[in-house]
């Protein structure tokens, strides 16, 4: 260690109160020794600055360029890393925070690790190409995740992945989902992180298993990083290598290490983890001796927003197709409250949220409020009126997550907890229940697709078709269950394949630099088509549903006749249905060992694929026609709620978070402003109201829409006007200009909660 | 009877999870089935038929509402609407009896018509009354609703008879063409001056044509195919009208009041025989507060008290008044109260025999600001203050009795503090707004800011209303054009209307 490193620590860390921390990398410990709650309003808040409007000014029209345009700039000169590029600004003098993933604005990076082809179709669909020569060299000589896939992936694997039974799968680009501790390099710099890294390597002895071999590699790999990390900050004038000594260095820091993450990753979501309590400790420290003032606090934050509302990846058009919007869950968990009982609220978290009145509403940073009985009322009333205004704003259940990953997690992504540099996640995308239920149905021949000769797909054996006139309940569970332990069987083995592959090919080695040595990792499954499963279940159970098949003995529609209880109306017979179900699945992912010893969990969560799942899947029992679309997440199906919110939140309620849907449940709720109370002061009290009342009762998560129908109808038809219309889907929030037409009547045919 | 027909049950049409309009905070709806009226604007004919719906119990109705008891906050509760809710007057009084019982906050959606013989075993657990009034007068009722406004009158006069100490939302649908003028306006008001002390707001509801489609599906017809809807803008502006005449003829009302029962004040006779005075004042004197005075005194000053027989309800002396006596109850009872600016005579203490009154204001030489009044039929002796000064004023006994009795004074005006959160809450946020001005506002402009140094919890603390109510209030406030909030300060922008409240 440099002789300076006593000098630099002492100047960088001086006035706080020392711990754990200060012997060891703890940065939890450093947010509960220094940190002070705020228990206020929102009154201290400051305006945006003049550089800072300016600056955004420039960024916005550039963004809207790109939406307007459907165009990209790419480098094509070369691919991704954290030290690839020289250094970029957007007009340097007025930045206080600096650095971009590429050398320009906007400009993107070719990200080839995950998958070649990923980068091909994407330039192809902007017609762009690539040199040649790069294309031919990196083929020849790199092999990629996406290669390492295919080349173990069994042909019963693949079919359930063509004909859609498991969709969305990480095994053609980045699995994302990793959240580096960013706050490290902040707080220790990046040379106390090298040289504990080695001493971790060090401390690795005996024989060279497969395993120990494995994590010698990745340390190597992560120390290399790291000094990429250092030097790719050199290159903005910054040494990283000692800890950050002021608000506007901590900040910058903090950025320096999330930007490596995202000029080696182009994961799905690449989220930022909890950072308002930590910066808030340096903000304080400055504001307290008088280097820093409220409207310089704000700068800061603003600025450094404006650089997470730029981090762009390239992706191809089917990708967008899932996800849409050209998401990357830049995601923040602001708030909540600490194990101690003090809340883990600031000031920071106000000024954070603040950006969406200084900067406009925007999808990113996707801001996710850590919501908890307890929080001051202060918060809640500032967050229940930037959701009204904004409709930027996702809660999760802070008092769910706090007993099982403590106060130190973070959402990665739309709703998978995990704590920060302590846990990871290797991300499953989701399996298509609805289609699973179809099959039950259908002896596991693919009600839809065929192969290239036009032949019925059998998916799996062993499995009679149904021949039933009127379904019964019994019959069609026992087979569903039947598809189910074998779904997943076959999902949890696809995904030991991708994850061994993606550590293999396309090892995230900045972001887990940024953990401990030892992580634990959850292997994340999902459902989607909850609630159709639910409805069709309680359709065979309470109403006579009549199947129509055709000359294969295929279901290709229902007849009911009868009423059924449907899921949203907080009625425990058909809701219960929907929590077996998830139980179940569960339950039988937990049979095949997972890779790394990951830990199962499932969520149920579909973020805009909810449409596209419902094209590929036929006519179910429930009364939903072949190729409509799934309600998203576990939202019940719009237009079957018939008791109001309240009641659709509380079925959601129900579905069990802890033990069983433990990646989280996605729910969103929409609500046109009049009904939600006659003035401001009223919305505000409400919604504050409904978020409580829908928390006590276990609920995880809840996404907040308040806006008129009939803004969503004009803004689909001139979206000229509404640049920057911000609007929460699963898990995510979306400009509402980038979704397509589909997508977007799909947005509006959603129930709208109002009353006359 | 067996056992099953003592089964009470109502028949619910349909529930509404989240009310966020009907009645104050988040609510339960149930919409029971059937009404009598037959409004030309009915949105929701489906309910008027009174054989549909699901038959419930209200044990039924109370499962389902402790569903949404976590979502209710500080005055979130349950409402029953309809159709008409009175009209299930059993099983209403039998199911807001067990919501209240499980402590839920109880809201009635009603036009005034229903089963009466019931309605004393349900308003005294009602909180809040959405009452609907259609039209002003008995013709305009017949036309648009095809009944009598009679019964609406009657149960206006009668409601606080029924046990109802809550508040009242009153509100108006406004069809164009109907009532969308200012005399109709006039006229709401003029309608429901018997209530109005009761009244928390004042709603004009715009007709919209939502409910067409439903006339359709049940083949009935449409009798205000033609009208359009009610501009919502025109509507804001006739409700904020409305509010204001409201607040006007309140004042106005009670400075009447006031003017009616200033009788002047002038020297107390003695209204008795001399035999019936000396006897009186004769066994005065065992009186606990006179023990220690000398006998000889006391027979020195008999002929200057005075001894005076009061009826019942006539006044001893009223707020403002000089204080120039001590009064001791010697027969009956006296109440001291005073009116409210919501026009209720808010009644402080009752004295009974050998009670004093007034000994605190000759001390301080202060002038009451209440009221007395014979309770019954009654006697008080009442000492000049000249005498009281010159014998009882220094006399140790004397003062200990007047400072334990201030004590006990004390205890019952803090259990009276509980009792008058319950007052209508537009008079204690109009009243918190002023005394906020007059502590922290600043002139700017010609009008008065006031910078907003407490959070929502103190101010609600402040003025004796839950955080909720406060809440809405100044949002309707605030909607009503009377303040504005901007960047945490509070803007008065119609003084009068707010000063209109408290007089």
């Amino acid at each position: 260690m440099s002789n300076n490193f006593t000098e630099e620590r002492k100047k960088a860390w001086q006035g706080f109160k020392p711990g754990n921390w200060s012997e060891t990398i703890d940065t939890r410990d450093f947010i509960q020794q220094n940190y002070e709650p705020y228990t206020g309003t929102d009154s201290f808040l400051a305006e945006p600055t003049e550089n800072t409007k300016l600056l955004w000014n420039k960024v916005s029209e550039m963004i809207q360029d790109e939406v307007r345009n459907k165009t990209v700039t790419v480098d094509l000169s070369r691919f991704s890393g954290i030290d690839k590029f020289d250094a970029g600004y957007i007009d340097k003098d007025k930045e206080l925070i600096v650095g971009l993933q590429t050398d320009k604005p906007m400009k993107r990076m070719m990200n080839p690790y995950g998958g070649f082809r990923m980068v091909k179709g994407s330039l192809k669909a902007y017609n762009l190409e690539i040199d040649p020569k790069m294309e031919e060299h990196f083929t020849e000589f790199r092999k990629t995740h996406n290669d390492g896939v295919f080349d173990a992936y069994t042909d019963e694997m693949r079919t359930v992945r063509s004909v859609g039974l498991l969709t969305g799968l990480p095994d053609a680009y980045g699995r994302g989902r990793i959240i580096g501790d960013y706050r490290r390099v902040t707080l220790y710099g990046i040379d106390y992180l090298i040289q504990e890294r080695i001493q971790d390597k060090k401390n690795l002895t005996g024989d060279a298993t497969e395993d120990v071999i494995r994590k010698r590699e990745e340390f190597s790999e992560q120390i290399r990083a790291l000094q990429a990390m250092k030097s790719m900050a050199a290159k903005y004038g910054f040494d990283i290598g000692r800890p950050a000594y002021n608000a506007q260095e901590a900040i910058q820091w903090l950025y320096f290490g999330y930007l490596a993450a995202i000029k080696e990753n182009n994961g799905a979501a690449m989220s930022l983890g909890k950072n308002t309590t930590f910066l808030d400790i340096y903000i304080q420290r400055d504001l307290d001796n008088g280097t820093l003032n409220e409207k310089e606090a704000q700068e800061l934050i603003d600025q450094f927003v404006i650089k997470l509302r730029m981090v762009r990846h390239l992706r191809t058009p089917e990708y967008d197709e899932l996800f849409a919007g050209d998401p990357t869950w830049v995601t923040e968990s602001i708030g909540g409250m600490g194990e101690d009982g003090r809340t883990l609220v600031t000031k920071t978290a106000f000024r954070f949220l603040h950006t969406l009145t200084n900067l406009d509403t925007s999808p990113e940073p996707n801001m996710t409020v850590l919501w908890s009985n307890d929080l001051p009322r202060g918060f809640k009333d500032y967050c229940a009126k930037m959701s009204i205004q904004t409709d930027s704003i996702q809660y999760e259940n802070d008092d769910l997550l706090r007993p099982i990953y403590g106060d130190d997690c973070a959402i990665a992504c739309c709703v998978s907890a995990m704590q920060v540099g302590k846990q990871m996640q290797f991300f499953g995308a989701r399996a298509n229940l609805g289609k699973a239920l179809l099959y039950a149905l259908n002896g596991c021949i693919d009600e839809i697709k065929k192969d290239k000769q036009g032949n019925l797909i059998q998916v799996f054996d062993d499995i009679e078709k149904n021949t039933e006139e009127i379904l019964t309940y019994d019959k069609v569970v026992a087979d569903f269950k039947k598809v189910m332990d074998k779904l997943a069987n076959i999902y949890v083995n696809t995904m030991n394949t991708i994850h061994y592959m993606h550590d293999k090919y396309a090892y995230e080695a900045g972001q887990m630099a940024l953990h401990d040595p030892e992580v634990h990792p959850f292997m994340a499954f999902g459902i989607a088509g909850i609630s159709i499963v639910a409805d069709s279940l309680s359709a065979i159970k309470y109403a006579k549903v009549r199947p129509i098949r055709d000359e294969n003995g295929i279901t290709v529609d229902f007849e009911i006749e009868g009423d059924f209880p449907k899921f949203g109306n907080d009625d425990d017979r058909v809701d219960s249905i929907a929590q077996n179900v998830s139980q179940y699945f569960m339950d039988a992912l937990r049979k095949t060992p997972a890779y790394r010893n990951a830990e199962h969990t499932l969520s149920l969560l579909t973020i805009t694929s909810n449409v596209t799942y419902g094209k590929k899947t036929g006519a179910t029992p429930d009364g939903r026609k072949k190729g409509e679309p799934f309600a998203p997440g576990a939202n019940p199906m719009h237009g079957r709620d018939e008791s109001g919110a309240l009641a659709s939140l509380n079925s959601v309620a129900k579905l069990k978070y802890q033990g069983c849907c433990q990646d989280g449940i996605s729910n969103t709720f929409s609500i046109i402003p009049s009904s939600l109370g006659k003035n401001s002061e009223e919305r505000v009290n409400n919604l504050v109201n409904i978020l409580d009342g829908y928390f006590k009762q276990d609920a995880f998560h809840i996404n907040v829409n308040v806006l008129e129908r009939a803004l969503l109808i004009d803004a689909m038809n001139h979206p000229e006007k509404y640049p920057n219309l911000t609007i929460r889907v699963s898990g995510y929030a979306v400009r509402f200009n980038q979704l397509d037409r589909e997508q977007q009547e799909d947005v509006i045919a959603r129930t709208f909660h109002e009353s006359l | 009877m067996n056992k099953q027909d003592h089964q009470i049950t109502g028949r619910l049409h349909s529930i509404e999870s989240m009310g966020l309009v009907d009645g104050p905070g988040i609510r339960t709806i149930f919409f029971l089935q059937g009404c009598p009226l037959r409004c030309l604007y009915c949105h929701n004919p489906d309910t008027q038929n009174p054989e549909g719906g699901k038959i419930v119990t209200p044990s039924d109705i109370l499962k389902l509402a402790k569903r949404y008891k976590p979502y209710q906050g500080d005055d979130g509760g349950v409402t029953f609407s309809g159709g008409e809710p009175l009209i299930h007057g059993e099983f209403l009084a039998e199911s807001v009896k067990l919501l209240k019982e499980n402590d839920f906050n109880i809201c009635i959606d009603t036009s005034g018509y229903g089963q009466k013989k019931y309605y004393k075993e349900i308003f005294p657990y009602v909180d809040t009354i959405l009452l609907d009034i259609k039209a002003f007068s008995e013709q305009a009722y017949l036309d648009m609703c095809s009944v009598q406004q009679k019964p609406l009158n009657d149960f206006m006069n009668e409601l606080e008879n029924y046990g109802f100490h809550g508040q009242i939302w009153v509100r108006h649908v406004m069809v164009p063409g109907y009532t969308d003028n200012k005399k109709s306006m006039q006229e709401l008001i003029k309608t429901i001056e018997p209530i109005q002390h009761l009244v928390e707001r004042l709603e004009i509801l715009p007709y919209h044509t939502m409910g067409i489609d439903k006339y359709k599906e049940l083949n009935m017809p449409y009798l205000l195919e033609n009208v359009e809807p009610m501009d919502k803008e025109k509507a804001k502006e006739f409700e904020v009208y409305a509010n204001v005449l409201l607040a006007e003829q309140m004042s106005k009302d009670r400075i009447d009041l006031k003017e009616k029962q200033d009788v002047g004040s002038s020297a107390l006779e003695s209204n008795v025989s001399l035999e019936e005075h000396n006897k009186i004042i004769g066994s005065f004197s065992n009186l606990p507060l006179l023990q220690h005075i000398n006998s000889d005194i006391l027979a020195d000053i008999q002929h200057n008290l005075v001894v005076k027989k009061l009826e019942k309800d006539e006044i001893l002396f009223q707020s403002g008044d000089d204080p120039n006596y001590m009064y001791i109850i010697y027969a009956g009872a006296i109440k001291i109260f005073n009116i409210l600016p919501n026009l209720k005579e808010q009644i402080f203490y009752i004295y009974r025999k050998d009670s004093f009154v007034g000994g605190h204001n000759l001390l301080s030489d202060s002038k009451y600001w209440y009221t007395g009044e014979a309770l019954m039929d009654s006697i008080v002796i009442a000492i000049p203050a000249k005498i009281f000064n010159t014998y009882f004023a220094n006399k140790k006994s004397v003062l200990k009795e007047i400072l334990s009795q201030s004590f006990e004074r004390i205890r019952w005006a803090e259990d009276l503090i509980n009792r008058l959160a319950t007052i209508n809450s537009s008079v204690k946020t109009a009243g918190l707004i002023l005394r906020l001005a007059e502590n922290f506002g600043i002139k700017k402009n010609d009008q008065i800011q006031i910078p907003m140094k407490f959070d929502r919890a103190e101010m609600s603390n402040f003025s004796g209303l839950t955080r909720d109510s406060l809440t809405r209030k100044l949002g309707e406030f605030e909607e009503l054009g009377y303040i504005r909030i901007e960047n945490e300060i509070l803007t008065i922008l119609n003084f009068d209307a707010l000063e209109s409240y408290l007089d």
